[in-house]
């Protein structure tokens, strides 16, 4: 029993509009205090070079058909050696990434300063949003939907017989929480600090990287057949020339 | 290294502002982006921009990018008052720049008091250990100043860190051929074909090094890489249409009595030598003649 509920205008212009008008400013206000909040970060002279040797590995195992056999295989072994290759990475230093990443004061500190700039403003507009417009409905969602969402949807509306796709101030306040990220890029350029969904990934995976990339290297690199393709290029000049001169 | 696209154009619109033009500031911006070194051009027309009033503050927030490009031109052509004005411009707006100290530091370089110089330096790499330019700097202070074996050690401490820098790569590898360290500079040659293998310059000049060496097998893989060049250049590289001559009769004699037949490129040989002196015949006929019997006594 879908009936048409009428909604008032006025909410259109009290609440959805200034709400997506007010988290448009704060994440600009957000970007330029990320900006001048930004303490340079003194890259770690060990993963420099860690980032250094994986570009390295990378181009000898995508070029290794270039070099003579006798080359290639010395720098394998120079990468993937027992005791002092670049590459190899004893199994007991690999599980410290993470928990240095942690006792290091610096990055401890940097990761928290991420971390606020991201979650107290959402906190603080989300506090808003429910004080102020919670307990009515907000708009209506053109597509219909299933039951299940209505614990999500419908939080302030008390009702159980209102249709699913009339949605709760809060919901709004989600949806733009989300699409905003392509109007900030947008406005701000490529690098801005809203793009909180991404750096919620990104975090998730930074421990281990180093050391599990540089295994995966490594593997990667022990597989390698080389099959020199110098040979072929004689016949591949022979097959020029004879072109030019003819 | 700068495509040849970008070098016609380059070209193009440096013959512009040379007859009067304008767009002396497009060219100035390419010059900085493909990072070509024309230090008198862009001395003449970035100080005609800066000297104008009007022009400098059409500029805007460019204008100390334009600064520092007129400084470091001014240093190359060794007119070092005018660097030194550019550079008291930059350091009244930024005091506490690392690029303002990284260039009073080429300052001094360029004016020959090395030991000021590196104390700059070292103290700028205090601050910031990890900055590449610096220690590049460094190298080749050591290098100007004739202490060869200075600037190969240094540079092999950067390497060991920044091991993905293939310019590093290559001015070590022509330091190393320099000083006739043949093996050394065969292995800078071949970490410089794993990073850019299609650029036919790294397989010409590992050939040569290969070649120089001298041995059969040092032969045979000059001999393949010359072939690469050829077929890189499509055909169009003298030098390695040289090389593969050479190559042929040195491997024929090294190898004199043995008869280790050349089943991989019969031919290479002889078309080699016929390319030759078709693009002779084009471009420089008047030694054709010299070319005929030179690859005549090759031959035998």
């Amino acid at each position: 029993m879908a009936e048409d509920l009428v909604l008032d205008t006025a909410i259109r212009d009290w609440v959805l509009i200034p709400l997506s008008v007010v988290m448009v400013l704060i994440g600009i206000l957000r970007y330029f205090v990320s900006k001048l909040m930004r303490s340079f970060q003194v890259p770690d002279h060990k993963i420099v070079k860690e980032g250094q040797v994986i570009v390295r590995a990378r181009n000898l195992r995508a070029a290794a058909n270039f070099i003579p056999p006798k080359s290639f295989r010395s720098r394998r072994v120079y990468f993937s050696n027992e005791e002092n290759g670049l590459l190899f990475v004893p199994k007991g230093q690999a599980q410290n990434a993470q928990a240095q990443m942690f006792s290091d004061p610096n990055m401890a500190m940097d990761m928290m300063k991420k971390n606020l700039s991201m979650i107290i403003p959402q906190t603080l507009t989300f506090a808003w949003v429910n004080f102020f417009f919670s307990g009515f409905v907000a708009a209506k969602i053109p597509f219909p939907l299933t039951q299940r969402f209505r614990s999500m949807l419908q939080n302030g509306i008390d009702l159980s017989t209102v249709d699913v796709s009339y949605v709760s101030s809060r919901s709004w306040y989600f949806l733009n929480l989300f699409g905003l990220r392509g109007l900030f890029s947008l406005i701000l350029g490529e690098e801005n600090a809203t793009d909180d969904t991404q750096r919620m990934m990104q975090m998730s995976g930074f421990g281990f990287d180093p050391s599990k990339s540089l295994g995966a290297e490594k593997d990667g690199l022990d597989i390698v057949q080389h099959e020199w393709a110098l040979p072929k290029f004689e016949h591949r000049a022979e097959a020029v020339l004879k072109k030019i001169v003819s | 290294m700068v495509s040849k696209t970008e070098e016609t154009q380059l070209n193009s619109l440096e013959n512009q502002v040379d007859n009067g033009g304008g767009g002396a500031w497009e060219y100035l911006c390419l010059v900085r982006k493909l990072k070509a070194r024309r230090s008198e051009k862009v001395l003449k027309y970035g100080l005609s921009i800066l000297n104008d009033p009007k022009k400098r503050s059409a500029l805007g927030p460019e204008e100390w990018t334009l600064y520092e490009q007129v400084a470091i031109a001014a240093m190359d052509c060794q007119c070092l008052d005018v660097a030194k004005d550019c550079i008291k411009a930059l350091q009244k707006k930024f005091p506490e720049s690392k690029r303002v100290g990284r260039l009073n530091g080429m300052l001094l370089e360029a004016k020959g008091s090395w030991g000021e110089a590196e104390k700059a330096y070292s103290s700028l790499l205090e601050d910031n250990p990890l900055d590449q330019v610096i220690h590049k700097r460094r190298v080749a202070m050591a290098k100007a100043q004739g202490n060869i074996s200075g600037a190969i050690e240094s540079l092999n401490k950067y390497l060991e860190i920044f091991m993905a820098d293939h310019e590093a790569w290559r001015e070590l590898a022509e330091i190393y051929v320099s000083l006739q360290m043949y093996k050394q500079a065969a292995f800078c040659y071949e970490e410089l074909i794993l990073s850019q293998p299609t650029v036919p310059l790294y397989h010409l000049a590992y050939a040569d090094v290969l070649y120089t060496l001298g041995g059969l097998e040092n032969l045979h893989t000059a001999k393949k890489y010359y072939a690469s060049t050829i077929d890189l250049t499509g055909g169009k590289n003298t030098r390695a249409l040289f090389g593969i001559c050479l190559c042929t009769s040195a491997i024929a004699q090294v190898s004199k009595g043995r008869n280790k037949e050349d089943k991989e490129s019969p031919e290479l040989h002889s078309l080699a030598a016929t390319a030759l002196e078709k693009d002779y015949k084009q471009r420089a006929s008047d030694k054709l003649g010299l070319l005929t019997s030179a690859l005549r006594s090759l031959k035998t």
